[in-house]
């Protein structure tokens, strides 16, 4: 089999097992590919010989720790490539995805992380604009900067709860915050909270006080 | 020998440092910062010992000009013996600073300070074990009572020793630490701050920033965050099996009265105004008292010399200014500062802080901003040095603008002297509300055109403990010490100045000048305009030049209730005093300084001339 064509396959079912919440069974497979369920099933074949896949039961597709390093490190290296691509070259957005996976096979490990890194400096350059290519780039970046967490904030949290940090958006309120022990999976009480959202919280045997929109960029979530 | 006392603001450092050298304290300020150092001199078994208390701060990552200070002074190795101040009833937290102290591999004793408060809430710390687990030895004090505060510089001279605590952090950290120190040498306390992106070595930053990317992908989560949680949880770790939580006593929490908007909002209001109201009543009995005695004794028996008139006028100047400086000082200003440290040695400012957060708001600023308002009603300079605590730029220059505009004590007394006196009581209220009116206006226009970004509130609430009267007034010394040395100075040069410029005749050509406008648009007498004039070099000297080119104390006989009122709002708006912009061109630079005094000359005339054409 082509190592292309074996790349593409993993990235499918990394991608699928990503957005759905079931393994991809044949049929699924070759619908998100656009290829024939037969097609599918003797490729399979070879990817199982390879060590990449295993079969369950009821044809279902599941990657093996090889196959799945190797389908994360192509979604990444697509990623990368298509911000590249649209956000620094301007190219469109869809044409920037098909070149993409076209590049994605031939294109090596390092390029990818220089891209990265040349990527992240031009984000430093433009820091105040909050725009839409800084958001992709966070999520990129994979650090807790993620706009799209969905936890609540702990200004929605009522007076004497007791709650643990989840994470901190933005950078710039975040080192007062560290220093006062507000890392992630550190737990807080809320000792008061005025109706304006500003709010004492005990950390650390110490009170602190946050105002609105500090306490609104720190993400909590509930003890279990 | 040099030892340095080292730790988080709140714990007790400089009560500590009080004890250890007594009065003999001198204030310092390091080269290139605003950031005061105090440092003290005690001799021990026959030697000289310097003891420097180094200004309370969080963590030492961090690019304050307090951090920054901090640490540089362990880097450059700046003492023998440093001191780590812990507070026993935040031993966890304050254990992270301490572990970033030990990468500077000082000498350290850790003293574990305030015991008395932790004893009442049953903690009980195994000192033994403490020590074990840091690596240096552990004293227990308590400074507010004087315990074992004796013991201190033996234990630092005799027995201060580098810890062997390492922060055991990450692997892919250390890994980079590792690979950073074979490649470039760089020490493990440099590596650590350039993979946060502090420092200034170029090659190390790209270098460091380039794995701190990389570490970042893998945690989905900043490396600063990484760091900060290792030490937290090596905190964590020894404070949990140091620290043993007995029975507690049960007290009653003031915080449920003082930081709920009702009844805290006019407890805070009514603190506000007792402070000032007394500072008022006290500061003015003090000032005619101290005014009077340096009349009879020493400005009256000088004119009597009969000296030259050249070198009587340069002598009157300096009196003059002396006077004024002693007047104004200590009656209203080191009043003011007594009640301010004892405000702040309760811990009630930080509740302060955070219920004035939303109003504040509205200004552009933050709770935080409130200290330097309240400062700025006792004098303007303090409140502008004050100003560092606030974290942007953005909010230094609003609040800059907003506190030359309070009216300070030194107003008050144009305000009390002309108005109150000769106008009436109601009339001397309406300047304030009017003032105060034009502050919320300049900050509202001020938050929407001045660059920069907004920045919330982060504040630690200090405890509430009850004040010691010899760490206030030992505060309140110091702080007015630093006012002398600022203003006295200025005050008797600018003294001398106009002293000459009225002997060669200049002040009455300046009269001539700028007649029209204190004539025509203000309404104004024309030896008004040499009172205001004066008036910026120390305000209250407005008032005071007034009467004496007036030639009669009693102001309501030679001038109409309505030109009163107008001098008196001139002088208050119009240009903030001679030291006022001199600190402020320090603190914020030239350009600040300029436009503060060109929009209050601006302000003080429009408002002037706005109230003489009402009253036409």
């Amino acid at each position: 089999m082509q190592p292309s064509l074996r790349e593409d396959y993993l990235e499918a079912i990394q991608q699928f097992s990503k957005k759905n919440t079931h393994l991809p069974r044949y049929e699924e497979l070759a619908a998100t590919l656009g290829k024939s369920e037969a097609l599918v099933r003797s490729d399979m074949e070879d990817l199982v010989s390879s060590g990449d896949v295993s079969l369950l039961p009821g044809g279902v597709i599941a990657l093996t720790g090889q196959g799945r390093q190797c389908g994360e490190s192509v979604i990444k290296k697509h990623e990368t490539l298509q911000c590249f691509l649209s956000e620094i070259l301007g190219m469109d957005k869809s044409v920037a995805s098909d070149e993409a996976c076209t590049l994605e096979h031939a294109v090596s490990d390092e390029t990818i992380d220089r891209l990265g890194m040349l990527m992240v400096k031009q984000e430093g350059l433009g820091h105040h604009r909050w725009g839409r290519q800084e958001k992709q780039l966070s999520s990129l970046q994979c650090t807790t900067d993620d706009e799209n967490c969905e936890c609540p904030s702990i200004s929605d949290c009522e007076e004497g709860e007791n709650v643990i940090i989840h994470c901190i958006h933005g950078r710039a309120c975040a080192k007062r915050l560290l220093d006062l022990g507000m890392v992630p999976g550190q737990r807080v009480s809320i000792k008061r909270k005025l109706s304006n959202g500003a709010l004492v919280v005990q950390v650390k045997g110490c009170d602190v006080a946050l105002s609105p929109e500090i306490a609104s960029a720190i993400g909590v979530e509930h003890p279990s | 020998m040099k030892i340095a006392l080292l730790g988080n603001p709140g714990s007790g450092k400089s009560l500590i440092f009080n004890q250890l050298t007594g009065l003999g304290i001198e204030v310092n300020r390091y080269p290139g910062s605003s950031v005061c150092l105090e440092c003290g001199n005690v001799c021990y078994k026959k030697e000289k010992i310097e003891i420097v208390d180094l200004p309370g701060i969080y963590s030492l990552d961090g690019n304050s000009e307090e951090e920054l200070l901090v640490r540089k002074f362990l880097e450059q190795g700046g003492a023998e013996v440093i001191v780590a101040v812990l507070d026993a009833t935040k031993l966890e937290r304050n254990l992270y600073l301490f572990t970033q102290v030990t990468e500077f591999s000082p000498r350290v004793i850790a003293v574990v300070n305030m015991i008395d408060e932790a004893e009442r809430q049953g903690l009980i710390i195994d000192v033994d074990k403490l020590s074990t687990l840091l690596g240096v030895p552990v004293l227990l004090t308590a400074a507010s009572e004087g315990r074992d505060i004796d013991r201190i510089l033996p234990l630092a001279l005799g027995s201060g020793r580098v810890s062997t605590l390492q922060v055991p952090y990450d692997h892919h950290i250390e890994a980079a630490l590792k690979s950073l120190e074979k490649t470039l040498g760089a020490p493990r306390s440099r590596s650590l701050l350039a993979l946060q992106g502090t420092g200034d070595d170029r090659i190390l930053l790209d270098a460091a920033g380039a794995v701190a990317h990389e570490i970042e992908l893998r945690h989905r989560m900043s490396v600063r965050q990484i760091i900060a949680t290792n030490r937290h949880n090596l905190s964590r770790k020894i404070a949990a099996s140091s620290v043993r939580q007995g029975d507690r006593k049960k007290t009653y929490d003031l915080d449920s009265l003082l930081t709920r908007v009702y009844p805290g909002v006019p407890i805070l209001i009514a603190i506000l105004f007792f402070l000032l109201l007394s500072v008022f009543v006290i500061g003015s009995w003090m000032q005619e008292l101290i005014v009077q005695t340096f009349t009879t004794y020493i400005i009256l028996p000088f004119t009597a010399l009969e000296l030259p008139p050249l070198v009587e006028r340069i002598g009157f100047s300096v009196l003059i200014a002396l006077e004024a400086g002693l007047g104004i000082a200590f009656p209203f200003i080191f009043t003011f500062y007594i009640g301010l440290s004892l405000l702040e040695d309760t811990g009630y400012m930080t509740r302060a802080a955070f219920l004035a957060d939303r109003a504040m708001h509205r200004l552009g600023l933050h709770g935080e901003a409130i200290i330097p308002m309240v400062i700025g009603f006792g004098c303007t300079v303090p409140a502008v040095m004050s100003l560092r605590i606030l974290k942007t730029r953005r909010e230094q220059t609003i609040a800059a603008f907003l506190i030359s505009m309070v009216p300070c004590s030194a107003r008050t007394v144009v305000i009390a002297g002309i108005v109150a006196a000769f106008v009436g009581i109601f009339w001397a209220f309406s300047i304030y509300v009017i003032v105060f009116i034009l502050i919320i206006l300049t900050a509202v226009m001020l938050s929407r055109i001045t660059p920069g970004e907004q920045f919330g509130m982060i504040v630690e609430m200090s405890a509430l403990r009850r004040p010691q009267v010899r760490l206030v007034l030992a505060k309140s010394w110091l702080r007015i010490k630093e006012f002398l040395f600022i203003a006295m100075p200025l005050l008797i040069i600018t003294s001398i100045g106009l002293g000459l410029l009225q002997y060669f005749g200049v002040t009455d050509a300046f009269e001539q000048l700028v007649a029209p406008i204190t004539v025509t648009l203000l309404g104004l007498p024309e030896y008004a305009s040499t009172a205001l004039l004066f008036g910026i070099f120390r305000k209250e000297l407005a008032f005071e030049t007034l009467a004496v080119l007036a030639g009669t104390a009693d102001l309501g006989s030679v001038m109409t209730a309505a030109q009163l009122y107008t001098f008196a709002i001139v002088s208050i708006l119009f240009v903030p005093c001679i030291s006022t912009i001199a600190v402020l061109y320090r603190q914020l630079g030239a350009r600040v300084a300029i436009l503060i005094s060109v929009y209050s000359v601006f302000l003080g005339l429009t408002v002037g001339a706005i109230i003489n054409m009402l009253v036409k």
